[in-house]
Formats: structure tokens, C-alpha cells, sequence
């Protein structure tokens, strides 16, 4: 059977045998690929609710492209499939209760007849949606709740911490959620919140017609599912400890994180710092335990890696050079890290305090030896601190997202990634 | 007043036991994985009724702890030492799953009816952060009340023997109250405390039963939630 890879990737290759020392790791893990034979027809069923905000915000182009892409979705899936769509402002609406897709036709002449309304009653369309996914709940498909919104939840439960909680609960029941915010409006927090809390995807669309190749990339990304509610325990031996994560990872029980889903052909990287005492010749320095539920199967599977490397004088461990390639994943973790720091900055008021920490980060990150991911975070840096300027709200929704890419699947654009 | 007494002692087919673990499973158990169990010796080997094999309340409590431990993720050969234990302590290792919840240990398999029933408790308290819900009721009383409905549909009242075809009511004492105790069936009580009177034979008395028996009904489908 095939099995995801971990691997440890420390900056240096070895630890001090004289005295305490820092230890920089990146574990990397790589699920394995789509077997080749792997066609669409052997991909698992999906088991979806699209739940589409019709609030008055959304009315006109929004909309229009929303019904547009959720046509497109209806499209693309097969009779083995099932969707259901639901809309919501201050009322919840099922346009089309969950069934099989085996002719687009029906979903599509319903999908025209959504027009924009009133407010955002988004937790009561989010509870709709996932009712009818769960209603037809199957443990061998991906079930799933797609939840596009433009707006701030302003009807029926608002609060983002008991949304989350509520969301993490179906999670454990088998029924993830994905969170698209549409636009300038909508409120990242709870968005981003949502999907990490339904161990689902989020997405930040600037502009509704990107809706397609959202839809398309999260139909992908279902379909290459290797693993699920994923997490990853820690355990340092012999005196090591764990000193720092950077990724912003949401705690599970037992001293545990949660991962985003394993996918086909998508490495996850995590960063570590840990301290260690003055270390003897093949002691172990940290166990690592992944451990995930694979699509169609009830069984959590695990994979456990045991951390060994060689000692050596403190002295000639300063004479080891960096991995560059550690060293450029470390940075960008920490980046992302960061960011969070700006915009507590910014929610204090503090946009100069916010710009400074910006341009500090951006200082520190052109320092290294260029390469094409850096010139792209460095791209990415500098449009947040013009943004700081012109558009301080929008400026604090991308470093949201872009914050949250160490511990979530973040869907990002394919004229971002260029 | 009514109460029904569930004893451990239902025999069920193979059939009936997978439908009744998995009621309190909330999941589709299947023969093979029955069989599976009894050649590694998770699950005693059945007993034999002519050619098809027979299994009770230990064989229950087994299925159902090794089911509810492996969705935890324990390897089959963790929970091996588990089965061997005497039935009074493979119900308390149940009443501590329970007991642990949803939020402790997630189960991984989710079912749809534990997420359907999740959302529409969630309906009724739309401001309780209480993320976990579940059910009060122990896997060990469920399947105690589980048991007494097989052990109904097991013996159908044609076939029970003449000594539990006892036509009239023995009475007992219970709290200084006096209750009248009827046996339906093998392991079925029914106890009706004296100050109760019944209607007269009739309609009416046809209308207080059918009362009553929706009434179980009730709390059967209560008892294998």
C-alpha cells in the first residue's frame, strides 16, 4: 500500500556534543502520488452542498458569476455524485435538495432563479447546507459543505469562535467545510476560521470570475484526497524540546496539531525549533507521529519517524553550511508567521507599527540568495504594504489568507502563482 | 406505570447481532468482519443452534468494544487483551468509551445519522457552544435495551414454553407500593403499580394499550439512539 513520506530536513546536519544547541527542522511530507491507473471514473464519489449567500451585497455581477460557477459545478460532476444547493440571506432557501447529478439540466434551471435579498443568515445557510449533505451521508464519499459569501454574518448566530466550534463538530462527523469569501467585504476571520475549523479549504476571490477555477481546483483537490482530518504529534526524547512551531497549526487532543488534507502531488512543510541539551552519539532527538484517515475507509492510519542525527563540536557544527532550500521553507513559514503580527498591529490601529513590521520582513527576506518562491513572497510583501496605504482593509484580508497557507489548504489563484 | 426489565441472557442469529451492534454503532458491520473477530479470538467462537450459529450478550459487548476501539485507532492486536476480560468489565470499558465523547477521542467514522442528529441539536440550541453533543445513554444500556427487543423478536410469544405462559400477575413489593408483575415473554416484564386500574376489556381498554405501547415504542427507539 502506499503511504505518505516524512522526512527531516535540518537546517544543519548535526547537533553539539559540547553544549546546549538550537536545532532548525523542516519535516516535509509528500503523500504519494495518483497511481496512474487512477482515472476519474476510480476517483470517490463527492457528496457536496454548495451554499451560495444571496444577501442584497451580492446582487448583480457577484451573482451572476456565482450562478455561473455553480452551473459550472453542476457541469463537471457525474451521476455518482451528489449536489445540493442551498442560498441564504435572512432566509435559507434549498434550491435543489441533495440528489444524484446525473443530468445538470434541473440544477442549472434552478440556479437561474436565485436573485439577491436581504441579509446574511450565513451559520443558518451553512446548517442547511450540511443537513443535506448529511442526510445522504456515505463514509466512501467526500462530503463536503462549500460556503461562498461576499458579507459579514449579521443574522441568526454571528460569533466566530462558536461558528468555528459548531463547524469543528460535523468535522468529526464526517462532513467537511470550505469557506470562499467573494470580494472586499466579507469577513476573512471567520471565513478562515470556518475551514480550518471544517478541515476544508479556503479560498479569497477578488473577483467572481475566478468562481470557475476555484471550483474546479476544489473539485481536484477532493478527488486527490489521500488523507483527512490529518495530524501530527511531536514528542522530543532525551531532554529535546520543542521550543517553537511555525506553522499556526489548530491544536487536537492530546498535545496534537491538525494538518490540512493530504493531497496527491502536495508536500506539506513544517517548521520546527527545538533546544537541546549537550547530546550523546545516537540518542533519539524527537519522534514525529502523522496520523490520517484516508477517503472511503472508517481507519486512521499512522506513520511514526524517529529523529537521529551525528554530533559534533559546537565549533565545527558553526562551520557547517545551511541548507539553502531548509533554509528558504523556514523563512517562508516564518513569514507567513509574521503576518499575523502585522495585523494585530493594524486591528491595535498601529498602521505604522503594521508598515514597519511589514518592511522589516520584507528587508530580512531579500537578504537570502534569490529564488523564484522568494521573489514571489517578496512580490506578495510589497503589494501588502502599498495596500497598507490605499486599501488597509483589503491589505489585512490577503495577509489573512496568506497567513494562514503554514496550516491550511489556501486556494490560490493561477495568476498569483506566476 | 410501565416498566420493561431487560435481563443479559437474548440469543441472537448472526443477523441479529450485526443489526443490533450496529444500531448502537451508528455503523454497517459486516458478517465477514464478525467471522474475522472470531478466528483471531476478539469475539468468542459462537454457540450452535443445528447448523447456524448462535450468539448472546458477551458476544455483543465484544463486537461493539473492539468496533468502538479500532475507530479509535487501535490496531486489532491492541485491543485483543480488551475481549478476554469478564462481561462486567467489557461493559465498563464501554461506559468509559462513552464517557470519553465525541470531543475526546473522535471516532472516525462519522455517520450520517450522528451528523444529522448533530445539526438538528444544533437547530434547538443555536447559542450553546457545546460542539461535542452526545448521547447520555452508555453503549452497555443500550445494548441492555436492545437486548430485550431481540429477545422479543427472538421468541415470538407462540413459541415461548408453557412455564412462561403464567396468564395472571404475581404481585410484589416495592417501597411500601404494591405493583403487579406480568411476564410477556422470556425476559419481558411488565409491572403496573395497584393504584393503577385498567380500563374494562373493550375499546377503551384497547385505546390505554395501544397508549402504552406507543409509549414503549417511544423509548425504544429513546433506548437505541
Amino acid at each position: 500500500m502506499t503511504r505518505p513520506t516524512l522526512r527531516f530536513r535540518p537546517l544543519r546536519p548535526a547537533v553539539a556534543s559540547d553544549r546546549p544547541s538550537t536545532l532548525d527542522l523542516l519535516l516535509t511530507i509528500t503523500p504519494p502520488p495518483l497511481p496512474a491507473a487512477a482515472s476519474l471514473r476510480e476517483r470517490p464519489p463527492l457528496n457536496l452542498a454548495l451554499v451560495i449567500d444571496r444577501s442584497g451585497s451580492m446582487g448583480g455581477t457577484k451573482l451572476s458569476y456565482a450562478r455561473k460557477a455553480a452551473r459550472f459545478l453542476a457541469g463537471e460532476l457525474t451521476g455518482r455524485d451528489r449536489l445540493a444547493i442551498v442560498s441564504f440571506d435572512n432566509e435559507v432557501q434549498i434550491v435543489v435538495p441533495l440528489r444524484p447529478v446525473a443530468d445538470p439540466q434541473p440544477f442549472i434551471a434552478a440556479i437561474n432563479t436565485i436573485h439577491s435579498g436581504g441579509s446574511t443568515a450565513l451559520f443558518d445557510g451553512w446548517r442547511a447546507g450540511a443537513t443535506q449533505v448529511a442526510e445522504h451521508l456515505d463514509p466512501a464519499a467526500m462530503n463536503r459543505v462549500l460556503l461562498l459569501s461576499d458579507g459579514q454574518a449579521n443574522h441568526g448566530l454571528t460569533d466566530t469562535d462558536q461558528i468555528a466550534a459548531k463547524v469543528a463538530g460535523l468535522t468529526q462527523r464526517g462532513i467537511s467545510t470550505s469557506a470562499f469569501g467573494l470580494g472586499d467585504d466579507f469577513d476573512e476571520d471567520l471565513m478562515g476560521a470556518m475551514a480550518a475549523a471544517g478541515d476544508g479549504t479556503l479560498a479569497h476571490i477578488e473577483t467572481p470570475s475566478q468562481l470557475a477555477d476555484l471550483y474546479a481546483s476544489e473539485l481536484q483537490g477532493l478527488t486527490s484526497t489521500f488523507g483527512r482530518r490529518v495530524s501530527l504529534g511531536l514528542r522530543g526524547k532525551h531532554g529535546a524540546e520543542v521550543v517553537d512551531l511555525l506553522n499556526d497549526l489548530t491544536p487536537t487532543g492530546a498535545g496534537n496539531h491538525q494538518l490540512p488534507n493530504l493531497r496527491a502531488g502536495q508536500e506539506l512543510n513544517v517548521g520546527l525549533q527545538l533546544e537541546l541539551p549537550a547530546w550523546s552519539p545516537n540518542q533519539e532527538i524527537l519522534s514525529v507521529r502523522l496520523a490520517w484517515e484516508a477517503p472511503g475507509s472508517g481507519d486512521r492510519q499512522s506513520l511514526i519517524e524517529h529523529l537521529h542525527l551525528p554530533v559534533m563540536e559546537s565549533e565545527e557544527l558553526k562551520q557547517l553550511e545551511p541548507d539553502d532550500a531548509v533554509a528558504e521553507q523556514l523563512a517562508l513559514l516564518r513569514a507567513n508567521r509574521e503576518r499575523r503580527r502585522v495585523i494585530t498591529e493594524l486591528d491595535r490601529g498601529d498602521v505604522l507599527s503594521a508598515s514597519a513590521s511589514l518592511g522589516k520582513l520584507f528587508g530580512d527576506l531579500s537578504a537570502m540568495p534569490a529564488t523564484p518562491r522568494l521573489t514571489r513572497e517578496l512580490n506578495l510583501l510589497s503589494d501588502k504594504l502599498a495596500l497598507l496605504k490605499s486599501d488597509p482593509n483589503r491589505s489585512r484580508k490577503n495577509l489573512r489568507r496568506e497567513s494562514q497557507r503554514s496550516s491550511l489548504n489556501v486556494w490560490e489563484s493561477d495568476d498569483e502563482q506566476t | 406505570m410501565v416498566k420493561v426489565f431487560a435481563p443479559a441472557d437474548a440469543l441472537y442469529g448472526l443477523e441479529e447481532l450485526l443489526l443490533v451492534a450496529g444500531k448502537l454503532l451508528d455503523e454497517e458491520i459486516s458478517p465477514r468482519t464478525v467471522r474475522l473477530y472470531a478466528t483471531q479470538g476478539l469475539i468468542d467462537r459462537p454457540g450452535k443452534e443445528g447448523r447456524s450459529a448462535v450468539y448472546g450478550h458477551r458476544h455483543l459487548l465484544q463486537l461493539v468494544l473492539v468496533r468502538a476501539l479500532a475507530r479509535r485507532g487501535l490496531s486489532l492486536s491492541a485491543i485483543a487483551p480488551f475481549c478476554v476480560l469478564a462481561d462486567a468489565d467489557l461493559e465498563q470499558q464501554l461506559e468509559q468509551l462513552d464517557g470519553e465523547g465525541a470531543a475526546a477521542a473522535a471516532p472516525s467514522v462519522a455517520t450520517g445519522n450522528e451528523a444529522l442528529r448533530y445539526l438538528r441539536d444544533l437547530s434547538g440550541t443555536s447559542d450553546d457552544a457545546d460542539a461535542a453533543g452526545g448521547d447520555s445513554l452508555s453503549f452497555a444500556r443500550k445494548a441492555a435495551a436492545m437486548g430485550s427487543v431481540l429477545g422479543m423478536l427472538n421468541k415470538p410469544l407462540s413459541s415461548r414454553s408453557r412455564s412462561d405462559r403464567t396468564p395472571t400477575g404475581s404481585r410484589s413489593s416495592d417501597n411500601g407500593s404494591r405493583w403487579l408483575r406480568f411476564t410477556l415473554a422470556p425476559g419481558i416484564e411488565v409491572h403496573v403499580r395497584d393504584s393503577v386500574l385498567p380500563p374494562p376489556a373493550g375499546p377503551r381498554r384497547q385505546q390505554w394499550l395501544q397508549h402504552l405501547l406507543d409509549r414503549l415504542n417511544a423509548l425504544l427507539d429513546d433506548a437505541s439512539r
